[in-house]
């Protein structure tokens, strides 16, 4: 038997089970984890858990030692980067110079991803980055940590940086989050 | 969550990472306070998101119902398309039955399962046919009308 087998993981009963035992602290955490992943894409954070929920009772399998919010966590992330794997390859019917017998026109999808919905995305992309980082022009450390998040710096590597000890950097990371939900209670909106 | 080609989307999703992984760590009071502050109601947020949540397993439901409706109409129409199978004689496979006790070349197991014949019943004597069919023991007779 391999390993893989011996996994115990959750019925779907036991699945929906604990989805309806879920507290109002934990569905707070959901929304706002929710909130995050949608943040900036054509995605609405309802949708996303509501697509993390049929994921959860039709196709997925849950470990039985894995928290079903972390469980949940793990789904809305794997829909975020599908949706965003789909519009990069998807496909789009270009014109060609190419005829058919009749001697019309024949149209066939482009592999490549839309070159304008690319542009669109990347300058979509850097014009939240602008915004997010400008909320915290007054707060330097605040804007070194989040401009440290955006380049894939550590804790260790923030703090040192910063030089702010381990109480101070948490609460300036509540901060960030504070603001950013205040800015945008309904998401990105440029 | 990364980004081909797109460096920017790439640093925001970073960003979301970190700002989750705050999330995911938060106790739940902070949880909590955080979304009163940003003027929400807990406890009727919760009943919302039930009620979402039931809403999914509905629809997944119908959906699973849908796919079992559309396979059992499968199984029909190939039903109706199938051939009506042809009455066995059940003299003659009774007959047959007799014939592989009798083969001293049959395996033991057939032996042993045909020694019975006179106290099966006529589906066992078709069932057990059809198995010996399937094993190759004695070919098919057209007038048995047997697979």
């Amino acid at each position: 038997m391999s390993s893989q087998a011996a996994i115990a993981v959750l019925s779907r009963d036991e699945i929906q089970l604990a989805i309806r035992s879920l507290t109002s602290a934990q569905w707070a955490r959901l929304k706002a984890v929710a909130k995050r992943f949608a943040f900036g894409r054509p995605i609405d954070p309802n949708d996303l858990l509501q697509e993390a929920f049929l994921r959860a009772i039709d196709s997925r399998q849950c470990p039985a030692d894995v928290d079903v919010v972390m469980f949940l966590v793990g789904i809305m992330r794997s829909v975020v980067s599908g949706e965003a794997e789909k519009a990069r390859n998807r496909p789009t019917v270009v014109m060609s110079a190419v005829v058919d017998e009749q001697g019309e026109p024949v149209d066939y999808p482009d592999p490549s991803p839309s070159v304008e919905e690319d542009l669109i995305d990347k300058e979509n992309a850097m014009l939240i980055r602008r915004s997010v980082l400008a909320l915290f022009d007054d707060d330097p450390d605040a804007r070194v940590i989040v401009e440290g998040d955006m380049d894939g710096w550590s804790a260790d590597e923030l703090r040192t940086y910063t030089g702010l000890d381990k109480t101070a950097y948490d609460s300036k990371r509540k901060l960030i989050r504070r603001r950013l939900n205040k800015t945008y209670p309904e998401g990105w909106k440029p | 969550m990364s980004a081909n080609n797109n460096p920017e989307r790439e640093a925001l999703d970073r960003l979301a990472d970190s700002l989750i992984d705050d999330i995911l760590n938060a106790s739940d009071e902070e949880i909590l306070e955080e979304f009163r502050e940003d003027g929400g109601d807990p406890e009727q947020h919760a009943a919302e998101m039930l009620a979402l949540f039931e809403k999914s397993v509905m629809t997944a439901n119908k959906r699973r119902l849908a796919e079992a409706a559309a396979a059992a109409a499968v199984d029909r129409a190939a039903a109706v398309s199938r051939p009506p199978t042809p009455p066995i004689d059940i003299d003659e496979a009774r007959r047959r039955l007799r014939a592989v006790r009798a083969n001293p070349n049959a395996p033991e197991k057939l032996t042993l399962a045909a020694r019975n014949e006179s106290e099966l019943s006529d589906a066992d004597i078709i069932s057990l046919m059809e198995d010996i069919f399937e094993l190759g023991a004695t070919p098919p007779d057209d007038s048995l009308g047997t697979p």
